[in-house]
């Protein structure tokens, strides 16, 4: 065996392939959520509270990570997020209650609304565009909101919708409960960051930052303004309704009044404090923004019940970093990490120097 | 008499659809050839309004026989209230556009501001509508009014002046995050609307306090006779009277000159020696004032950080109906929206903002810049 072959079976060199490999973070933090699951039900004390805000919490990673490739890639500032997330949360509730379809079949067919949806308001956003762009989205969502409230025979109205069977697969052998809901959430999480990833770091990402930045450049060096903005407005509103779906297979109620604008003014929040651009980013921020409140901040144990009683100190809280991100550090969480961690290196090599000249002497190279 | 006005009415406007026709054949074979589309949307939309007024209209007579048309217009006097507000609120969203050149998402919670901050003052002097204590009322929402002016000096002094450099989509990110602030620092400062502390705006005068419209039965429009609440009378009045002072001021003042050469070109204009900032601070003010006074006059209404939301969602969407780059095509918008939300709840019930929204939709498709706006060509 050659030396170089020997250094490339090197057990340690095998791992490092594996941990740079660029889905490792992806699968850590999968793994991560599910190891938490089977502490609790290994028997460890992790509050239900933080369990279900863990679930809740990927789910809007899903919804973030659409959203982050509409508005840190495309530059096309949406605020009908919510509506689109609870869309597909009351069309789960309609197919599985009324007509008792399977749960394939309903995630084919919210795909199906979603790409039908996601066009529609990419032709509008060719037509309307900039800062119209929000307000226009802000006014569908009003609609579909509207549609949750009047339209009974759907959505039953403002008294809400409860699903009151669990899915089935594989011919009854494998019944949805809510811990394997979270497992599934947690396995779809990594897929969907992966389809992510290979989205951003593709042609098409480049073309969308391309648009972002100029679309009259972008469209002056070929890149089809109508196919990309079209390709950013159906994959974010696929992702939000797909997760909408999840939202209620593992949540199993929904009411009009969970789908506001406040919602799609948190999922803004948790993509731009976390940084736009940065699948990392998007993580922390929406376990920023929802993570921290609804497992920590919201559980009636923790700090005397202090934030529970005051929900408004955390909402401000959120309006604050949104406002101290933009004005000052364009980038967010992602970008401080980055920073943080060059530092440390930074101060690593140097005591190593340090220390190895303290140990071989200065002149040894 | 009212059959008249109706048919009058009809009559102008597919007066109006054959002036068009008559133009886009003329610009056709004659003229300018690219006209011609503007004018054949002019049409469609003119066709639109008038199949869906006749609609309106008969559904009307179906279920009210011949006082379809009091009913029509008793629906138009009930949302003079909500013609006030949407008219306050969408000025205000356009006057921040046009000085600082961004949609202020976060007018409502302005606004909302000054309703809690009236609401509390006339908690604590313990007013109400009844007769004699009108005036405290009165004062506690100047009070409040007052209060959102400073606010919204405050905001832009503190923020807003310091994102002049960031891009369009950024400034509606901070307003948006100014949104998120408000709503939970209001709660904080004031307290939530419970019994023991009651958050509640009265109407200046009781609700059984109403004036007749004699001269509707005198002029022989209609036979039934219809009445008006004072308090929708008076904020009618307050709100013309309003918006008449801001107007004036825009028009003949140099704050509004200020206004004006701000709108076109800031950068041009703080060199021409307009002091920008003063201007803008004084716009975001002005918009404040405006919409606490909207919020106020929302009344009879319990205070919640949601009280103006669906207010901005329709001064937005007027505001895109009329066109961000002028004055008068919001306020045009923001008078017709609310009639036809209210006729429209005859013909499709519950539905009716959903339908007017949709409506809205498919005009600003087919037109993006709005009813009164010109088409700006883009530099690259």
């Amino acid at each position: 065996m050659t030396y170089e072959k020997q250094m490339k079976n090197n057990i340690n060199n095998k791992m490092m392939s594996i941990v740079k490999h660029p889905y490792f973070g992806f699968f850590l933090i999968a793994a991560l959520m599910l190891f938490v699951q089977l502490l609790r039900i290994a028997g460890v004390d992790v509050p239900i509270q933080t369990l279900r805000a863990f679930g809740k919490t990927m789910i809007y990673i899903i919804v973030g990570l659409g959203f982050s490739i509409l508005l840190g890639y495309g530059g096309l500032a949406s605020l009908g997020t919510a509506g689109f997330v609870g869309l597909g949360a009351y069309i789960l509730g309609y197919f599985t209650n009324q007509l008792g379809l399977s749960i394939f079949m309903i995630i084919l067919i919210s795909i199906v609304f979603a790409i039908i949806l996601g066009t529609i308001i990419g032709f509008i956003s060719l037509r309307i565009e900039g800062m119209y762009l929000a307000i226009i989205t802000l006014a569908i969502a009003q609609i579909i909101n509207e549609v949750f409230k009047n339209w009974i025979s759907f959505s039953n109205g403002v008294d809400g919708m409860i699903v009151n069977n669990r899915f089935v697969l594989f011919n009854q052998y494998v019944v949805l409960d809510q811990n394997l809901v979270f497992s599934v959430i947690a396995v779809i999480l990594f897929l969907v960051m992966i389809v992510t990833y290979n989205i951003m770091k593709s042609p098409t990402g480049r073309a969308l930052l391309a648009m972002r930045n100029s679309s009259s450049a972008a469209q002056a060096m070929g890149i089809s303004i109508f196919k990309f903005r079209l390709l950013a407005f159906i994959v974010s509103t696929v992702y939000a309704i797909f997760a909408g779906v999840l939202y209620l297979s593992y949540i199993p109620s929904t009411f009009p009044g969970d789908w506001t604008l406040s919602l799609s003014l948190l999922i803004l929040a948790a993509v731009i404090v976390g940084g736009s651009r940065s699948i990392y980013g998007i993580v922390m921020g929406t376990f920023l923004i929802f993570g921290l409140d609804l497992a920590l901040l919201q559980n009636r144990d923790n700090f005397g019940g202090f934030f529970v009683e005051n929900p408004e100190i955390t909402i401000m809280f959120n309006g604050i970093l949104i406002i101290l991100v933009i004005m000052f550090y364009r980038g967010g969480l992602i970008r401080l990490m980055n920073t943080l961690i060059a530092k440390v290196k930074g101060i690593y090599s140097k005591l190593n120097k340090k220390w190895r000249e303290y140990r071989y002497g200065t002149d040894i190279k | 008499m009212g059959e008249f006005i109706l048919d009058f009415g009809i009559a102008s406007a597919v007066l109006f659809v054959a002036y068009n026709v008559f133009k886009v054949f003329f610009l056709k074979y004659f003229k300018n050839k690219g006209k011609v589309k503007g004018r054949a949307i002019n049409i469609v939309v003119a066709l639109l309004i008038i199949y869906t007024f006749v609609i309106i209209y008969q559904t009307a007579k179906d279920n009210y026989g011949d006082r379809a048309l009091a009913y029509m217009l008793l629906q138009l006097i009930n949302q003079i209230p909500n013609i006030a507000t949407l008219a306050l609120a969408t000025t205000a969203i356009v006057l921040i556009y046009k000085t600082s050149t961004t949609t202020n998402f976060a007018q409502s919670m302005m606004a909302t501001f000054g309703a809690y901050f009236a609401a509390k003052t006339i908690q604590y002097t313990g007013a109400r509508y009844e007769w004699g204590q009108t005036t405290t009322v009165v004062v506690a929402l100047l009070a409040g009014a007052l209060v959102a002016f400073l606010l919204g000096i405050f905001i832009d002094s503190v923020i807003i002046r310091y994102s002049k450099d960031k891009s369009p989509v950024g400034k509606q990110m901070i307003t948006m995050g100014l949104v998120i602030i408000l709503t939970g620092l209001m709660p904080i400062l004031f307290g939530t609307n419970s019994p023991t502390n009651p958050l509640n705006i009265p109407r200046l005068f009781p609700a059984n306090d109403q004036i007749p419209l004699t001269f509707l039965n005198t002029w022989g429009i209609i036979e039934m006779e219809l009445s008006m609440t004072r308090h929708a009378v008076y904020i009618m009045l307050f709100a013309i009277i309003l918006l008449a002072l801001l107007f004036s001021l825009l028009r003949f003042t140099k704050w509004g000159l200020g206004v004006r050469a701000t709108a076109s070109n800031e950068r041009v204009a703080s060199m021409m020696g307009v002091n920008t900032k003063l201007i803008t601070a004084l716009s975001w003010g002005i918009a404040g004032f405006l919409g606490g006074v909207a919020a106020i006059i929302k009344a009879p209404s319990s205070i919640g950080p949601a009280l103006m939301v669906s207010t901005q969602v329709n001064g937005f969407v007027a505001a895109v109906l009329g066109s961000f780059t002028s004055f008068a095509g919001p306020l045009i918008a923001s008078i017709l929206i609310p009639p036809l939300q209210g006729l429209l709840v005859t013909l499709v019930g519950a539905w009716n903002f959903a339908v007017v929204y949709a409506i809205i939709l498919a005009f600003v498709l087919i037109k993006p810049e709005g009813l009164f706006g010109k088409k700006v060509d883009k530099k690259v």
